[in-house]
């Protein structure tokens, strides 16, 4: 007798799957199953007419539960949830089988067993699916308040932008003073405007704005609660140490990046008159004419590019820094400026000045700067010489290969930009970190700055190095993303979570212990008899819970340990 | 080993309108020059900015052999001004090598 009503669609995926697994048979297979209604297979399950033709099936033969075999559930969950909520069905009354990374592509060589394994996993599908009860997203309120950490230019732009979207905002600084790397720089490219006066003025807009507080010598030193209703504790130094609890519905992580230091002897790094662009840019922004180091006038200049950057096997950063080809080209524009007769050598890798910024470039050379390219496997060596001079020796790559020796009065190391060492921020946020020890977004170009973490955005040179500019853009989209979640006044969270059957708990704490989300806690009920609690807008329904439980006593809704195993004894039956 | 003088290109520019530090090493004028000539204009102007004297003097040959035709120089992307540049180091031959008397205006005479 049939108790219910399931849709079963296996897709071909173009091939991707079809090639390697008989979907025809797959379907057969579960064709007969008393409570599958509907068996299909398809050409694209996410094709539009395909979403379609499942939506009129689940309409005409009131289907009350939905499996779609295709890829993995990163990929079209959410699509096929659509599907069914259109359709009127519960959502969480469809379940997503992946024969395609898990099966078909995995299985290439074995035709018959990769179409077996289908058939095993779209019957645990229908297994799982037949238990599955209807659920509803909890619902929260959302605090209208965000936290930004960090005031340099992506941070103070990003705190401007949220009040103006008419959002709280606390803007916390580590240092004593806000604007970062900006508030210490002269003219900047493009636009030439004084980085301290870009932070002067967007300071001033700041303190106009009644609904930002910022407060320096900050730092976050606990976070509670999840996405909507964060609880974060501010403690700052100084004067009175102290410590403020505050509400926010969104955190914005603005920390900024570090310069990268040169060892001793890299590139003569030690030898007097070898500097790194960041020392080389306030030489240059406080000369009022031509330079001196030290008490002696500087004519000549080399400037050694990619210095931190590219590093191949001699390093740890793979990356490009981008910014520095463009900010020592201005520089060394601006020492041309300021002593139109200095002889400037650029010796560099390949120039990055990208997109309007090659103009820069141009000018430079116009202006008489002299370029030379030198081999990744050479690099210029710099000693120090007799008679007060430094000297550069480079192989000249573009000319005649030849062996060249610049006597100069100061090297510049252009070094570029490297990740800020936050281990405590990142532990309290559980902030995801790349490879190249930069933070990382969900997707680059899709969700480029928010976080694994709900509620938790990136924005500036933390994520990757950036211009101060494109710090701007992304601490504006970073607003744009908070903006459009608290401004609704509420949001819809994943009702999959750990559930307590307060029948069997017996409180012994050891789910409150494992859980990494702090989302347990304790609930009396009457008479002494304590049971745990488990927060639905804090649980993630990980599960880690569910096994440590001795009485089993915890079950993750949608995958509750009666479902879990219907699809274990499925996949274990015989395949007939 | 070449040790460069840093001073060299000041004493070839004659004004505003020698601009050989442009060049980026596109190779473009040496693929176009119907003379074939082997050194002009990229490697000798890379000598000349460079500061390696010994290497603009060893290369008079070429710095003469050149039609002034331009057609590098409406080839180029950089907007050298290439011929100039020809004259401009021809100039300093003329006075330093040659030791021809004279003000920057007798470049001209050899067009």
């Amino acid at each position: 007798m049939s108790e219910r009503k399931i849709g079963v669609y296996v897709c071909q995926c173009g091939g991707n799957i079809s090639d390697y697994v008989d979907v025809e048979r797959v379907r057969e297979a579960v064709s007969g199953d008393p409570d599958v209604t509907v068996t299909r297979t398809a050409m694209f399950t996410c094709s539009d007419a395909t979403q379609q033709e499942i939506i009129d099936d689940i309409k005409a033969q009131d289907l009350d539960g939905l499996v779609v075999a295709s890829c993995s559930p990163k990929l079209h969950t959410f699509t096929f949830r659509g599907v069914a909520k259109r359709a009127g069905l519960n959502p969480y009354r469809y379940t997503q089988v992946n024969i395609r990374e898990q099966d078909s592509w995995a299985h290439t060589d074995d035709h018959e067993a990769a179409t077996e394994k289908a058939i095993r996993l779209v019957k645990a599908g229908i297994a799982r699916t037949r238990l599955l009860e209807p659920l509803d997203p909890t619902v929260v309120e959302t605090v209208p308040k965000a936290l930004v950490i960090g005031a340099g230019v992506a941070g103070l732009r990003a705190a401007i932008g949220l009040a103006d979207i008419g959002l709280g905002v606390v803007v916390i600084e580590k240092e004593a003073e806000v604007g970062g790397w900006v508030k210490e720089f002269g003219p900047m490219f493009p636009h030439e405007r004084d980085g301290r006066d870009l932070i002067e003025q967007l300071l001033g807009e700041a303190r106009r704005r009644e609904n930002i507080v910022i407060f320096t010598s900050a730092e976050l030193v606990r976070k509670a609660g999840s996405f909507g209703n964060y609880e974060v504790d501010i403690r700052t130094r100084g004067a009175s140490n102290m410590t403020r609890r505050l509400e926010v519905g969104s955190i914005i992580v603005a920390t900024g990046v570090d310069s990268y230091q040169p060892a001793e002897g890299e590139y003569g790094y030690g030898i007097e008159g070898v500097v790194t662009l960041p020392e080389f840019k306030r030489m240059v922004d406080s000369a009022t004419g031509p330079l001196t180091h030290l008490g002696r006038p500087v004519r000549d200049v080399a400037y050694i590019y990619c210095v931190g950057s590219r590093q191949g096997e001699s390093g740890p950063n793979q990356y490009c820094s981008r910014f520095c080809c463009t900010s020592a080209v201005h520089t060394s524009l601006e020492l041309q400026g300021k002593d139109p007769t200095a002889h400037q050598y650029h010796l560099y890798r390949d120039m990055r000045t990208y997109g309007r910024y090659e103009l820069l470039y141009d000018e430079s050379r116009e202006k008489g700067a002299v370029y030379l390219k030198f081999p990744a496997d050479r690099p210029p060596e710099v000693t120090r010489a007799p008679g007060g001079k430094l000297e550069v020796a480079v192989q000249d790559q573009l000319t005649s290969q030849e062996e060249l020796r610049l006597p100069v009065d100061l090297v510049v190391l252009v070094t570029g930009m490297v990740p800020r060492q936050n281990s405590e921020l990142v532990a309290r946020l559980k902030l995801p970190i790349g490879r190249d020890g930069f933070f990382n977004e969900i997707h680059p170009k899709l969700r480029p700055v928010e976080t694994v973490v709900d509620g938790v955005a990136i924005c500036g040179a933390c994520q990757f190095p950036k211009t101060a500019s494109e710090s701007v853009t992304s601490g504006l989209a970073a607003v744009a993303w908070s903006a459009a979640m608290l401004k609704q006044g509420r949001a819809e969270l994943d009702p999959q979570v750990a559930t307590v059957d307060p029948e069997l708990c017996t409180w012994c704490g050891a789910c409150a212990d494992t859980c990494p989300y702090a989302a347990i806690g304790q609930l009396d009920l009457g008479g002494g008899r304590l049971v745990a609690t488990i927060d639905p807008s804090t649980c993630k329904g990980c599960g880690g819970c569910v096994p440590i439980c001795p009485q089993h006593a915890i079950s993750v809704l949608g995958y509750t340990g009666r479902e879990v195993e219907a699809m274990i004894d499925s996949l274990a039956a015989e395949v007939a | 080993m070449a040790v460069l003088d840093p001073h060299f290109v000041d004493s070839v520019r004659l004004d505003d309108s020698f601009n050989a530090s442009a060049c980026m090493n596109c190779g473009i004028c040496t693929a176009v020059c119907p003379l074939g000539l082997e050194h002009l204009p990229r490697e000798i102007f890379a000598y000349v900015v460079l500061g390696m004297k010994e290497e603009v003097l060893r290369h008079q040959d070429t710095v003469f052999s050149c039609l002034l035709c331009k057609l590098c120089e409406v080839n180029c992307p950089a907007g050298v001004h290439i011929t100039e540049n020809v004259r401009a180091l021809r100039h300093y031959f003329d006075s330093e090598v040659f030791q021809i008397q004279g003000g920057p205006g007798d470049a001209a005479s050899h067009v």
